[in-house]
């Protein structure tokens, strides 16, 4: 009773934020919880324009379907494989490109490393990979340089190798996007209190030390955050890049789940499998995440939730 | 990105599921199709011309967003209608865009559905046409009327307009396409005659011997497009036509037993990718035909380090138009009737046919179709089938003493030719994806209904290399150095519609990513591998249901011939 009355209590204090927050509510209830019921169609040989009491249920057909294709098994190791190379080159090279930046006095060469390295991120993937498609051809500027080096004999083709692949997407992920990941960091090394720094240099620290124990325990809580948000994103390797560079040559390692979803799926009008897919990487998604964030209270880390 | 999609998709159904209620069940598309006809009927009883504005949505390729009216062609149809158009392309994917027009139930008044047909037709997203014609449509009987059992649907009526249906018959005189050779290497070797696919091979190997680099670059022997998602056929077809067979998509038909037999684990394929993998050992191969992308393919053709590549005429179409403008006739190009032994006959100029799975349909959502119904009639009387494909008398083509259409200088020409000028006449927009007389067409008083067509017009264009070339083969036109194409009353098979989902669709989607992994490795690997490497090929191949499909399409080919459509 006392807390019922608490709580209304401090509603009413509290009136306007609750106000302001109902647009929101509604928003995500809308989007993000309405949306949910479109899972049905998973278990129903879906056909659109159809209204739901026409639908004709299929049980778990689609992901029975979904599980006995060998197809999908590769293209699952493919979606892991991808995403766990871009999740940790994209923390290494973040986190290192932060910290060199911040060590740098030059402010005016600072800016502009800053600039140039987070610059690509807004090309679109499209351009992006026809410039990796261009520097990678037989004619283009590695092989040249390569050859010209006597590295290689003849010039290589790149993108008709397979296990090429996952390196090359992951150089051209860490190229686009490390600029534009590094500056969360730097925000971050902004709210380091500096006389921690000055602290540590009475005491004698070199430059290396500074950085390894007050910069990166400072980050911590910020990398642990991402890292979790992050780890529930974990079957979202991206579609265009690997559609766009993808071939025939390097299907077996190129091909990931958004890709089969749009063959497999869309491709052939069969929304039920794409949903099944769909709800798949969900669940895959939310366990992650989920123990990730289990994994973090138990370390006594930060935690989103 | 995907799952995002989907579940947007899904709460769009619900809305309109939810707004809709029940009244909107099942015979929705009936409904749909019944009340604005009627509602046409009593607003546009007699010839209505108030100015209105519809959307037209192409999934055609991609072109400037325009409206109808910014174009001579348009501009000249709204003022006989009063209707203009807003039109717009596809951008980005096909299918995706599809699949999320299907589930908003969100059309446009009328679709080109290009290769989303079968989709479109399983969402009822096209209302049926049969009434209206009835009603509206002296023109579109006149000219459709003896195809109509060609694209009705299951239920018996019709949906859409293809774009095939032929008034007579006139053939393309500057037909190209298959294994072009740069004009250089005919030069050099005094125009030999060649016609198999080792004397080709065997003629650019001599070339790129004497000539190892151009401009400064290595030569490239030989060239094809195989890189990109959606064009691998380019590597999968020319097999087929060595084997003196037409483009029929995925399979072969038989003359006298109508058997569809697949392309692809074929005799056929072997020996062609086996003469490829030859050829790849000797250097002659690119190996990047593999992995490039269209734009790539294009610079590599235009840079004239290309001596050899295959290709259909509409991939290139920038690739020939820029090569003819540099004006070096020496490096531009010539399609050439290559097979595998003499004595075949080639066919690569498609036989007469009607292509039944696209078309251009009004969709549910249109506002008044009897309008549009009107417009399509309009736009089929003879008088405006000339606009859009000749345009407007002395301004893009000439009528010459004898009534014969031509064009009288280069201004005319560029017309038609030059892709803005076309643009902002409105060829572009207009000639094509609308219902209209068949390529192939010849109109009233024998002009051919195409420019392209017209023999008059083709020699006209022909620059002092063509002359001598034609000349030096003994012939007046491109494509009488090609076999004339025989009847094929099922042409061509790959418009057969494969049903969404279907074994048949699911068999040739996994049948192409296994050729599009097999394939190039195999070419590109040593000779003394290949044979291991097509066991290996076939081992896989064959462990997917083939049968189904060849019997599938054999049913469909028996039934056109048998006039079933």
């Amino acid at each position: 009773m006392n807390q019922t009355h608490l709580f209304f209590k401090r509603l009413i204090q509290q009136k306007t934020l609750a106000f302001m927050c109902i647009p929101f509510v509604i928003w995500a209830f809308v989007f993000k919880y309405l949306p949910l019921w479109g899972w049905t169609m998973a278990f129903q040989n879906y056909k659109p324009a159809r209204s739901y009491s026409e639908q004709e249920w299929a049980g778990l057909k689609h992901f029975r379907i979904l599980f006995e294709d060998s197809t999908f098994y590769r293209v699952l190791r493919n979606t892991l494989v991808m995403s766990t190379i871009q999740l940790v080159l994209g923390f290494v090279t973040a986190i290192t490109l932060a910290l060199l930046l911040n060590e740098l006095k030059n402010l005016i060469f600072k800016r502009v490393v800053q600039t140039v390295s987070y610059l690509p991120h807004f090309i679109s993937w499209v351009v992006a990979s026809s410039i990796v498609l261009t520097v990678l051809s037989p004619d283009g500027i590695i092989n040249l340089l390569l050859t010209k080096l006597h590295l290689l004999d003849k010039p290589e083709l790149w993108m008709g190798k397979g296990n090429y692949f996952w390196g090359i997407l992951g150089v051209t992920q860490v190229w686009k996007d490390v600029g534009w990941n590094t500056i969360i960091y730097l925000a971050a090394i902004t709210s380091i209190d500096p006389s921690q720094y000055e602290a540590a240099e009475i005491d004698g620290a070199s430059r290396f030390q500074r950085m390894l124990n007050i910069t990166l325990p400072g980050l911590k809580p910020v990398i642990i955050i991402l890292l979790i948000m992050n780890l529930g994103n974990i079957l979202e390797s991206g579609f265009e890049p690997q559609y766009l560079l993808g071939n025939g040559m390097n299907l077996d390692y190129s091909e990931n789940l958004d890709i089969f979803v749009l063959k497999y799926g869309l491709g052939m009008g069969n929304f039920s499998l794409g949903t099944a897919a769909g709800i798949f990487k969900t669940v895959v998604s939310f366990i992650f995440l989920f123990s990730a964030n289990h994994i973090a209270k138990r370390m006594g880390e930060s935690r989103l939730f | 990105m995907f799952k995002g999609k989907i579940l947007t998709a899904g709460l769009a159904l619900v809305l309109a599921a939810a707004l809709g209620g029940c009244g909107n069940g099942s015979n929705s598309s009936d409904g749909a199709s019944n009340s604005p006809a009627a509602k046409g009927n009593s607003a546009s009883g007699s010839g209505d011309t108030s100015p209105v504005t519809y959307k037209y949505f192409s999934f055609g390729a991609p072109k400037k967003q325009i409206l109808g009216s910014e174009t001579t062609i348009g501009k000249e149809l709204q003022t006989q209608t009063g209707v203009d158009w807003n039109i717009e392309y596809l951008v980005g994917d096909g299918d995706t865009k599809a699949g999320v027009m299907i589930a908003s139930g969100d059309y446009p008044d009328i679709i080109d559905s290009s290769g989303q047909m079968a989709k479109l037709m399983d969402a009822g997203a096209f209302i049926p046409l049969d009434d209206l014609i009835e009603k509206y449509g002296p023109n579109i009987k006149r000219v459709y009327g003896p195809y109509f059992d060609k694209f009705r649907q299951k239920d018996g009526k019709l949906y859409f307009f293809p774009y095939g249906a032929n008034i007579g018959y006139v053939s393309e005189p500057n037909f190209q396409t298959g294994f072009y050779i740069q004009r250089s290497i005919l030069k050099e070797f005094n125009y030999p005659k060649i016609t198999t696919l080792d004397e080709y091979f065997d003629l650019l190997k001599q070339y790129k011997d004497k000539h190892p680099q151009v401009n400064g670059q290595d030569t490239i022997g030989f060239a094809t497009f195989a890189g990109e998602q959606g064009s691998f056929f380019t590597l999968q077809n020319p097999a087929m036509h060595l084997a003196g067979y037409p483009n029929d998509g995925s399979t072969m038909v038989d003359m006298k037993t109508h058997e569809a037999k697949l392309v692809a684990g074929s005799e056929y394929q072997k020996r062609w990718m086996q003469k490829l993998n030859e050829a790849n050992a000797q250097g002659l191969v690119d190996p990047e035909s593999f992995t490039m992308n269209r734009d790539q393919y294009l610079a590599k053709l235009t840079s004239g380090r290309v001596l050899g590549y295959f290709s259909y005429s509409w991939q290139v179409g920038d690739a020939t138009n820029n090569l003819k403008k540099a004006g070096d006739d020496d490096k531009r190009y010539v399609a050439l009737p290559i097979v595998f032994d003499k004595g075949i006959k080639d066919q690569y100029i498609d036989p007469p046919g009607f292509v039944n799975n696209y078309g251009v349909g009004i969709t549910v959502k249109a506002k008044d179709p009897a309008r549009i119904i009107k417009y399509f009639d309009n736009l089929l009387k003879e008088e405006n089938q000339i606009l859009v494909q000749w345009g407007i008398k002395d301004q893009s083509y000439a009528v010459d003493a004898n009534g014969r259409f031509t064009y009288a200088n280069d201004e005319q020409r560029q017309m038609h030719e030059d892709p803005e000028k076309s643009q902002k006449f409105g060829f572009d927009y207009f000639n094509y994806s609308w219902p209209r007389y068949g390529n192939n067409s010849v109109l009233e008083d024998g002009n051919a209904y195409g420019p392209g067509n017209q023999p008059e017009v083709a020699s006209f264009g022909y620059t002092e290399g063509d002359k001598k070339l034609l000349a030096a083969y003994g012939v007046k036109t491109f494509s009488e150095l090609f076999s004339n194409p025989d009847e094929r009353p099922w042409s061509p098979a790959w418009s057969i519609a494969l049903e969404q989902g279907s074994p048949e669709q699911m068999f040739i989607t996994k049948a192409d990513d296994l050729q599009r992994k097999y394939l190039p490795a195999m070419i590109l690997d040593s000779p003394a591998n290949f044979d291991k490497n097509w066991d290996d090929y076939m081992n896989q191949f064959n462990k997917l249901d083939k049968k189904t499909y060849e019997d599938f399409i054999t049913k469909k080919v028996q039934d056109r011939v048998a006039g079933k459509w």
